[in-house]
C-alpha cells in the first residue's frame, strides 16, 4: 500500500521536475544544486531556493522603488539590481527569471523606463510563478519523505 | 447710337489711322488673351509633371519591394508616357477650341448688336423721311383745301363771267401762295366741278416752275349743277379733247409769268386728281408717274366741298416727288454700302438707294416697277429672296443673316411700315462682309494661329515628357541596377559570412578529432614494438597530421581574425627573446637549404613590451616561413626598430632614407597619432618597425596587394612547387592590422621580397629597459670568423657600434692569417699587407687593435669554417688551440653538428658553445661570459693559473627546452612557443637581460646560470601534475580541492550559498564574505608587508625560496571574487589587494566571477591583476580546474621546498 503510494508520488514529483524544466523554469544549475544536497545539508535546495526568492523580492521592491519616480529614473541603482538578480537567478537555474533579467538589462542599459517597468512586471510574475512551482515541488518531496520513500533522481536529458 | 455706329463703320474701314491703332490693340488683347491661357495651360502642365513624378515614386518603391518587376514597370512607363501625350493633346486642343470659340462669339455677338441696329438705323431713316413727305403731302393737301373752301364761300355761286375769273384768280394766288411755300411739291391741282383745271407744277429736270390751266371757253359755270356727280369724270378731262390746255412758265420765285402761255397737248398733262379719286369725298393716296420724272410720285387728292358742305365743287392734288426719299436712301448707302429699297404693299419700288429706274416706259408711258423686276441686280435677288422665303404672307419685320446671294452673302432686313391707305415695306440689304468682313478674316487668322501654337506647344509637350519619362525610366533602370547589385552583395557578403562561419565552425569541430589523431599516433610512435616500416609509416601519418591540423589553425584564425572574434590578448612579454626563439627555430630549416637567418634587432627596442606574444610570433612565423619557401640562397633578415610615438616627428627626419617608401603610411600615421595619443594618454605606446628581407624569387609589383588576400598567392604556379593555401600572408595582414599596424611589400634593392610592417605596442612602466652593457672599457677584441657575410656584417657593426674592436673573416685562411697577424707579431704588418688582399677597414683593424692596452681576445669562429666533411679539422683545431691562451675561442655550432665535433671542442676546452644563427643577445652572453671569466682570473690573482682549466669544465650548451622545441616539431610552433614562454617565463621576468642561452652542464656550479636547472624541474613537474589533477576530476574524484583556504567574496546570499556548498564538497575551507572592503580586510596584508622587505631581501638571489615562506603568511590560498559588489566592487577590491602586495614577492591568486560573459570584461579582469576568470552560472568542473591550475603550483612548490 506505502509502497504504491510513495511510487506514485515518486512518478508524480518526476514529471513536475520535468515539466519545469520542459516548460523552461529551470535549467542544469538547478539539477548541479540539488545534487549538492545530501546528508551533511538536508534542506540546501530549500534553503538556497528560499534565499533567492527573499533576495528577489527585495530586490524588486527596491528597483519597483526606483522605477517609480517617472521623471528621473536611478538606472545605475536599478541596473545594479538587476546583474545581482540576474546572477542570482542562473545560479539557482531559475531560467525564464533569468531571461527575463537579459531583457530588463538590455531596457536598462538603453534607459527605457516603460521597459523596464514591464519587466519588472514579468520578472515579479515570473519569480512568484516558480515560488509556487517549487513550493508544490518541496511539499512533493516532503509528502514523499513523509510517505517513507526517497527523492528520486530525475535525469533531465 | 449714331456715334457707335459711326466708331464700329470707322473700325471696318481697312485703311483708317484709327482702324489699325485698333489692330493693334486688338492683336495685343488677343496676344493677351492667348497667354491668359497658355499660362494656365503651363501650370496645367506642371502638373502632370508632377503626378508623373509621384508617380516615379510609387514606382520607386514598388522596384524596391519587386525588382523582378522592372520589365513591367518599364512598359507601364511607356503606357503612362502615351496616357499623357494623349492627355496633353486633348488639353490642348480643349483650350483651343474654347478660346477660339469665345473670342469669335463674343465679337461676333457684338458685332450682330452693331450691326442689327446699324442696319434699323438705316432702314428707319428713309421710312422716316417718307412719312414726313407723306405727312407734309397730306398737310398742304390739307390747306389747299381749307383755302379753296374759303374762297369759294367767298365766291358763293358766282353767277358772272367775271366773278368766276375773279374766283379762280384768287384761287390761283392762294394756291400759288401755297405752292411757293412748299419747296418738295411736285405740283398742286385744283380740278373744279365744271370741269377747269388749275395747277401748278415744278419740274425738277428743268427747274422750272409752270402754271397749266385749261381754256375757261368751254366752262359754264352753270354747267353742271351742284350735287351732280356724275358730271365729274376724268374721261371729261381727257376725253374732252376739245378743251384747250396752256401751260406757262413761271418764276420760281416770285410767281410772275415768264413768256406766253404755251397751248400743250392733254397728253403732257401731269396727273390732275380728278372727282373720281374722291368718290367717298375723303383724302386719298396714291402713287402715280410722270413723264416727266422718273421717280414715282405720290399723289394726296381731297375734295373741297361748298359752303353747304354738301357738293363738291373741286378736286384740290398734291403731288410730291419721292425723289428726296431715294436721295436719303443713297446718302446712307454711300457711307455704308449695301442697298435700301422702297416698295409698297404690292411691291412696287418706290424708292432705291441705287440710281437705277424706278419705272418701265411701256407703251402707255412710264410704269411702276416691281421689286423683282428691278434693274439693280442686288435688289431683284433680295426681292426675289424674300418671295421665295416668305411668299405673300411676309412677316412685319424680317432679320435675315447669311442670306447667299449670288456669291456673296448679305443681311437682308425687311420692315413693314404700315401708313394709313399706303402701306410700306422697307428693305435693306448689306453685304456680310461689309460688317463681318474684318472679324472673319481676323477670325480666321486667329484661328490658324491658335491652331499653329497649339502644335506648337503640343510638340514641345510631347518632347518635354519623352525627356523628362526618359529621365525618370533612365534613373529607374539604374536604381532597378542598384538594388539588384546591392541584393547582390548583401547575398555576397551573407554567403561570405557563412563562409567564414562554417569555416570557423569546422575548422574547431576538424581540430579536436585531429588532436586525438594526433596524440594517439605519438603513442604509437612511442610504442616500441613498431617495425621499422610501420615507424615510417607511422611517423609520416604523424608529419601529414600535423600539416593538416596547421592548415585548420590556419583557416580558424583566419575566420576567428574576420569575424572579429579574436580577442588580443595583452600581456607582458620579451619581444627579443620570442623573436631570437622565432629566428633559431627557423634557422635550422634555413640552414639546410643554405640560407642564412639574421635577427637584426636595434638596441633601442623594448626588451618587455605588453601584447599578444603568441599572434606576434605567428605573424614573424608565418613571413618567415614564407621567405624561406621562396628563397634558396643568400639570407632572410628580421630586422627591427622602434620608435616613440611621442617623437614620431624627430625620427622622420632622422629616418627618411630608410623609410622612404613608407612616407604615405608614415603620414597616414602621423595623423592617426593624435588618435592614439588620445585613446592612449596613459600607456605608453611604442611604433615597432620590422622588416623581413629575403633574396628570394620577390613578388611581382603588381601583386603586392593582392598577395595579402585570402587563399591568394603571387604565383598560382608556385601551389605545385612550395604548397600551401595562401591564407597566411592573409592572416598576417589581419593580426597586423589588430596589432594597429600595416605591413606592405615595398621595393627592395636587388633580389628578393621586403615587406615592411608596423605594430602599435604598449610597453610597461618599468623604467629602464634598455640596460645595455658597457663592453667598451674591457679592451675586447673580437674576431668574428663566419662564413654568412650577412650576419657577420651586421654583428661586426653592432660591436663596432659599442665600442669593441672587430676584425671580420669569411674563411679559413682569413682567419689564420689574421691570427697570425695579432699574436705572432714577429711577421709584423708589412707581410700581412701584401700578402693578404682584405677590404680597407679590416685592414685598418689590425693596427687599431694593436694600440689597445692589453686586449682581450674573443674569437667567434663558426663550426662552417672548419673544413668537417674531411678530418682536415682536427687539425684546425689544434691549430687554433694554440692560441687558447691568449684569445677566447666562442663556437658557433649548427645544430647538426654531431656529436664528435662538440666532444672534441669540449675537450679541447673550448666552453663557449652557441647554436646557430649568431644575434645580439647570443653576442652579448659571449661577451658577458668573457668578462666575467677574465674578472674572475684577474680576482683569483696570477696565483693560480690553473683555475681556468677548472673552469674550462663549463660546457655551454644551448637550451634545451629551445633546442627540442626548435628542431622537433616546427610544425606545431605556436603551441610549441606558447609552450617555451611559459615556461621560460619565471626566469625571463626575474632577470630581464641575463637570458640563459648557456647552460651549465655539470650543474655542480652555483652559478647564476644553474638555476633555470632547478627551476624547470619543479616545473615539469607541476606541469604533470596539472594534467594529473585534470584526469582525477573527471574520475569525480569530489575531494579535489582538499586543504585549499579559499575566501569567497560575494554579495548575493544565493551565490555565496551555492558557491560555499560547492567549494566544501570538494574539500576546501571555505570563508565567505559579502563585499569588497571585507575581502581585502580578511586578507590582513599589512602585517605581512612589515616583515615583507627583510624576507624579500634575504631571498633575492634565489627565485623560489620566498613563495615558501610569504605562502604560509597568507591566510588563504586562492580568492573567489565577484566583480560587483556593493560598496567596494571585485575591481577595486583587486587593485586594492595588488597595490598591497607591491613590494612583497606575494601573490594570491584571485578569480573573479561574474555574470558578464564579454570577453572585454575578462580583459579587464585581468587588467586589474587577476589571476582567472568565470562566469556566472559556476560550471563546477571548470571552477575546479581553474583553482587548481592557480593553486596546485605553489602547493606543489611548497611541498618541494619544504
Amino acid at each position: 500500500m506505502n509502497t504504491i503510494v510513495v511510487a506514485q508520488l515518486q512518478r508524480q514529483f518526476q514529471d513536475y521536475m520535468v515539466s519545469l524544466y520542459q516548460q523552461g523554469y529551470l535549467d542544469n544549475q538547478f539539477t548541479e544544486l540539488r545534487k549538492l544536497q545530501d546528508e551533511g545539508s538536508p534542506d540546501f535546495v530549500a534553503e538556497v531556493v528560499s534565499l533567492f526568492f527573499d533576495d528577489c523580492a527585495k530586490l524588486i521592491n527596491d528597483m519597483s522603488i526606483s522605477l517609480e519616480r517617472p521623471d528621473h529614473v536611478d538606472f545605475k541603482q536599478v541596473d545594479s539590481g538587476v546583474h545581482q538578480l540576474k546572477g542570482s537567478s542562473s545560479s539557482v537555474g531559475a531560467r525564464r527569471v533569468k531571461n527575463v533579467c537579459i531583457a530588463f538589462k538590455e531596457c536598462c542599459d538603453v534607459q527605457n523606463r516603460e521597459g523596464c517597468l514591464r519587466c519588472l512586471q514579468q520578472v515579479d510574475y515570473e519569480y512568484k510563478m516558480l515560488k509556487t512551482k517549487l513550493q508544490d515541488l518541496f511539499n512533493l518531496e516532503q509528502q514523499i519523505l513523509q510517505a517513507g520513500g526517497t527523492i528520486p533522481q530525475v535525469d533531465i536529458n | 447710337m449714331r456715334g457707335d455706329s459711326f466708331s464700329v463703320s470707322i473700325e471696318n474701314l481697312p485703311d483708317s489711322p484709327m482702324g489699325s491703332r485698333k489692330k493693334k490693340m486688338k492683336i495685343r488683347k488677343v496676344f493677351d488673351k492667348m497667354t491668359e491661357w497658355v499660362t494656365p495651360w503651363r501650370s496645367n502642365f506642371e502638373s502632370p509633371r508632377e503626378r508623373m513624378i509621384m508617380r516615379g515614386d510609387v514606382e520607386q518603391d514598388e522596384f524596391q519591394y519587386a525588382s523582378s518587376h522592372c520589365l513591367s514597370s518599364y512598359y507601364s512607363v511607356f503606357v503612362a508616357r502615351l496616357a499623357i501625350m494623349v492627355m496633353l493633346a486633348i488639353l490642348i486642343g480643349l483650350l483651343t477650341v474654347l478660346t477660339w470659340h469665345f473670342t469669335r462669339v463674343y465679337t461676333k455677338q457684338s458685332l450682330q448688336t452693331l450691326a442689327y441696329g446699324l442696319r434699323y438705323e438705316l432702314l428707319q431713316r428713309p421710312v422716316l423721311r417718307m412719312w414726313s413727305v407723306l405727312n407734309t403731302t397730306s398737310e398742304l393737301t390739307t390747306a389747299q383745301v381749307k383755302l379753296s373752301e374759303y374762297v369759294i364761300k367767298k365766291y358763293d355761286k358766282p353767277t358772272t363771267q367775271e366773278e368766276l375769273v375773279e374766283m379762280y384768280q384768287a384761287m390761283k394766288d392762294v394756291t400759288w401762295a401755297l405752292f411757293a411755300s412748299a419747296k418738295a411739291l411736285n405740283a398742286i391741282t385744283i380740278n373744279y366741278r365744271n370741269g377747269f383745271v388749275q395747277a401748278f407744277h415744278r419740274d425738277p429736270a428743268s427747274s422750272s416752275t409752270f402754271y397749266i390751266f385749261s381754256d375757261l371757253k368751254n366752262y359754264s359755270i352753270s354747267g353742271t349743277g351742284p350735287g351732280d356727280v356724275s358730271g365729274w369724270n376724268n374721261q371729261s378731262i381727257h376725253g374732252n379733247m376739245s378743251a384747250i390746255w396752256y401751260q406757262q412758265q413761271l418764276d420760281p420765285i416770285t410767281g410772275e409769268k415768264l413768256g406766253k402761255p404755251l397751248k400743250i397737248p392733254p397728253d403732257d398733262l401731269i396727273n390732275i386728281a380728278g372727282i373720281s379719286q374722291v368718290p367717298d369725298g375723303e383724302a386719298s393716296w396714291h402713287v402715280t408717274v410722270s413723264k416727266y420724272m422718273d421717280s414715282p410720285l405720290l399723289s394726296a387728292a381731297l375734295p373741297v366741298f361748298d359752303a353747304s358742305n354738301k357738293s363738291i365743287v373741286a378736286v384740290v392734288g398734291v403731288t410730291t416727288a419721292l425723289y428726296s426719299v431715294g436721295q436719303l436712301m443713297r446718302d446712307l448707302v454711300e457711307v455704308h454700302g449695301g442697298h435700301i429699297y422702297l416698295t409698297s404693299q404690292e411691291g412696287y419700288l418706290l424708292a432705291t438707294s441705287t440710281n437705277g429706274p424706278l419705272l418701265t416706259n411701256t407703251s402707255n408711258g412710264p410704269k411702276l416697277m416691281k421689286a423683282t423686276d428691278s434693274e439693280e441686280w442686288a435688289i431683284k435677288a433680295g426681292a426675289q429672296w424674300l418671295e421665295k422665303t416668305y411668299g405673300s404672307n411676309r412677316p412685319h419685320v424680317v432679320h435675315a443673316e447669311n442670306v447667299k446671294l449670288g456669291d456673296q452673302q448679305y443681311y437682308i432686313d425687311s420692315f413693314y411700315l404700315n401708313l394709313k391707305r399706303l402701306p410700306i415695306v422697307g428693305v435693306v440689304i448689306i453685304p456680310r462682309k461689309f460688317i463681318m468682313g474684318k472679324v472673319d478674316e481676323r477670325a480666321f487668322k486667329t484661328l490658324v494661329i491658335l491652331i499653329s501654337a497649339s502644335v506648337c506647344i503640343f510638340i514641345i509637350g510631347c518632347v518635354c515628357i519623352l525627356i523628362l519619362t526618359n529621365g525618370v525610366s533612365k534613373e529607374m533602370k539604374l536604381r532597378a541596377e542598384l538594388i539588384r547589385q546591392l541584393d547582390a552583395r548583401r547575398r555576397a557578403e551573407a554567403s561570405s559570412n557563412y563562409k567564414s562561419q562554417f569555416l570557423a565552425n569546422m575548422s574547431h569541430e576538424l581540430r579536436t578529432p585531429m588532436a586525438a589523431v594526433i596524440g594517439l599516433l605519438d603513442i604509437l610512435i612511442s610504442d616500441d614494438c613498431l617495425s621499422n616500416e610501420q615507424y615510417a609509416t607511422v611517423t609520416q601519418i604523424r608529419k601529414c597530421s600535423t600539416a593538416l591540423l596547421r592548415l585548420l589553425n590556419n583557416i580558424l584564425d583566419l575566420s576567428k581574425v574576420e569575424s572579429g572574434k579574436l580577442v588580443l590578448e595583452e600581456a607582458e612579454f620579451d619581444l627579443g627573446r620570442e623573436l631570437e626563439g622565432l629566428v633559431d627555430m627557423f634557422s635550422v630549416q634555413c640552414i639546410n637549404h643554405n640560407v642564412e637567418t639574421v635577427l637584426d634587432l636595434s638596441d633601442d627596442m623594448p626588451a618587455l613590451v605588453r601584447g599578444d606574444s603568441a599572434r606576434l610570433v605567428q605573424i614573424f612565423a608565418n613571413l618567415i616561413s614564407n621567405s624561406i619557401k621562396f628563397t634558396t640562397t643568400g639570407h632572410i633578415i628580421l630586422r627591427g626598430w622602434c620608435e616613440n610615438m611621442n617623437s614620431l616627428h624627430d625620427e622622420m627626419s632622422l629616418t627618411v632614407d630608410r623609410k622612404k617608401p613608407w612616407a604615405p603610411m608614415k603620414t597616414k600615421m602621423v595623423q592617426h597619432r593624435s588618435h592614439f595619443q588620445k585613446s592612449f594618454k596613459n600607456t605608453n605606446k611604442m611604433v615597432l618597425w620590422f622588416e623581413v628581407d629575403d633574396t628570394g624569387c620577390g613578388i611581382d609589383p603588381s601583386k603586392w596587394d593582392s598577395v595579402f588576400e585570402s587563399f591568394e598567392q603571387a604565383d598560382p604556379s608556385t601551389t605545385r612547387t612550395h604548397g600551401g593555401t595562401g591564407l597566411g600572408l592573409c592572416i598576417v595582414r589581419n593580426l597586423v592590422n589588430k596589432m594597429g599596424g600595416e605591413i606592405k611589400v615595398v621595393q627592395k634593392n636587388g633580389l628578393g621580397t621586403l615587406m615592411r610592417l608596423y605594430l602599435i605596442l604598449s610597453i610597461p612602466d618599468t623604467a629602464d629597459q634598455n640596460i645595455q652593457p658597457d663592453f667598451s672599457k674591457y679592451g675586447l677584441v673580437v674576431l668574428l670568423s663566419m662564413y654568412g657575410s650577412t650576419a657577420r656584417m651586421i654583428t661586426s657593426k653592432w660591436l663596432r657600434k659599442h665600442g669593441i674592436a672587430t676584425v671580420e673573416a669569411s674563411d679559413w685562411n682569413e682567419l689564420t692569417h689574421i691570427i697570425r697577424d695579432l699574436f705572432e707579431t714577429g711577421s709584423g704588418d708589412k707581410s700581412f699587407d701584401s700578402q693578404h688582399n682584405i677590404a680597407d677597414p679590416l685592414r685598418a683593424e689590425p693596427s687599431n687593435i694593436k694600440e689597445i692596452e692589453n686586449p682581450v681576445f674573443v674569437i667567434v669562429v663558426d663550426i662552417g669554417v672548419l673544413d668537417l666533411t674531411t678530418d682536415i679539422w682536427k687539425e684546425q683545431l689544434n691549430y687554433l688551440d694554440r692560441f687558447s691562451s691568449k684569445a677566447k675561442f666562442a663556437w658557433l655550432l649548427k645544430h647538426d653538428t654531431s656529436n664528435t665535433v662538440k666532444t672534441e671542442l669540449r675537450r679541447k676546452g673550448h666552453v663557449m658553445m652557441v647554436n646557430k644563427p649568431l644575434y645580439k643577445a647570443k653576442m652579448i652572453q659571449i661577451l658577458e661570459a668573457v668578462i666575467k671569466n677574465r674578472k674572475r682570473s684577474l680576482s683569483s690573482g696570477l696565483r693560480n693559473r690553473g683555475n681556468i682549466s677548472d673552469e674550462s669544465h663549463d660546457c655551454l650548451e644551448i637550451d634545451p627546452t629551445q633546442f627540442d622545441t626548435c628542431s622537433s616539431d616546427d610544425s606545431s610552433e605556436t603551441s610549441g612557443e606558447k609552450q617555451v614562454d611559459k615556461s621560460v617565463k619565471p626566469s625571463t621576468l626575474q632577470s630581464p637581460v641575463l637570458k640563459n642561452y648557456l647552460i651549465d652542464a655539470t650543474n655542480s656550479k652555483g652559478d647564476s646560470t644553474s638555476a633555470s636547472m632547478t627551476q624547470k624541474n619543479p616545473e615539469e613537474e607541476d606541469w604533470k601534475d596539472r594534467l594529473y589533477s585534470g584526469i582525477a576530476l573527471d574520475g569525480k574524484n569530489l575531494k579535489s580541492l582538499e586543504g585549499i583556504r579559499i575566501l569567497l567574496a560575494e554579495d548575493t546570499p544565493v551565490l555565496q550559498r551555492v558557491a560555499t556548498i560547492m567549494l566544501e564538497k570538494m574539500g576546501a575551507t571555505v570563508t565567505a564574505v559579502g563585499d569588497g572592503q571585507q575581502a581585502v580586510d580578511s586578507l590582513n596584508y599589512r602585517s605581512i608587508n612589515a616583515q615583507a622587505p627583510t624576507e624579500e631581501h634575504k631571498s633575492s638571489e634565489e627565485e623560489t625560496a620566498p613563495w615558501s615562506s610569504l605562502r604560509h603568511s597568507s591566510p588563504y590560498d586562492l580568492i573567489l571574487m565577484d566583480c560587483q559588489m556593493p560598496k567596494v566592487d571585485g575591481y577595486e577590491a583587486t587593485k586594492a589587494i595588488r597595490k598591497a602586495e607591491i613590494g612583497t614577492e606575494l601573490h594570491i591568486p584571485i578569480v573573479a566571477l561574474t555574470a558578464h560573459a564579454m570577453s572585454s570584461d575578462e580583459a579587464k579582469c585581468l587588467e586589474v591583476g587577476m589571476d582567472a576568470y568565470l562566469t556566472k552560472p559556476i560550471d563546477r568542473k571548470l571552477m575546479v580546474s581553474t583553482i587548481l591550475s592557480l593553486t596546485k603550483p605553489s602547493l606543489s612548490q611548497t611541498s618541494s621546498s619544504s
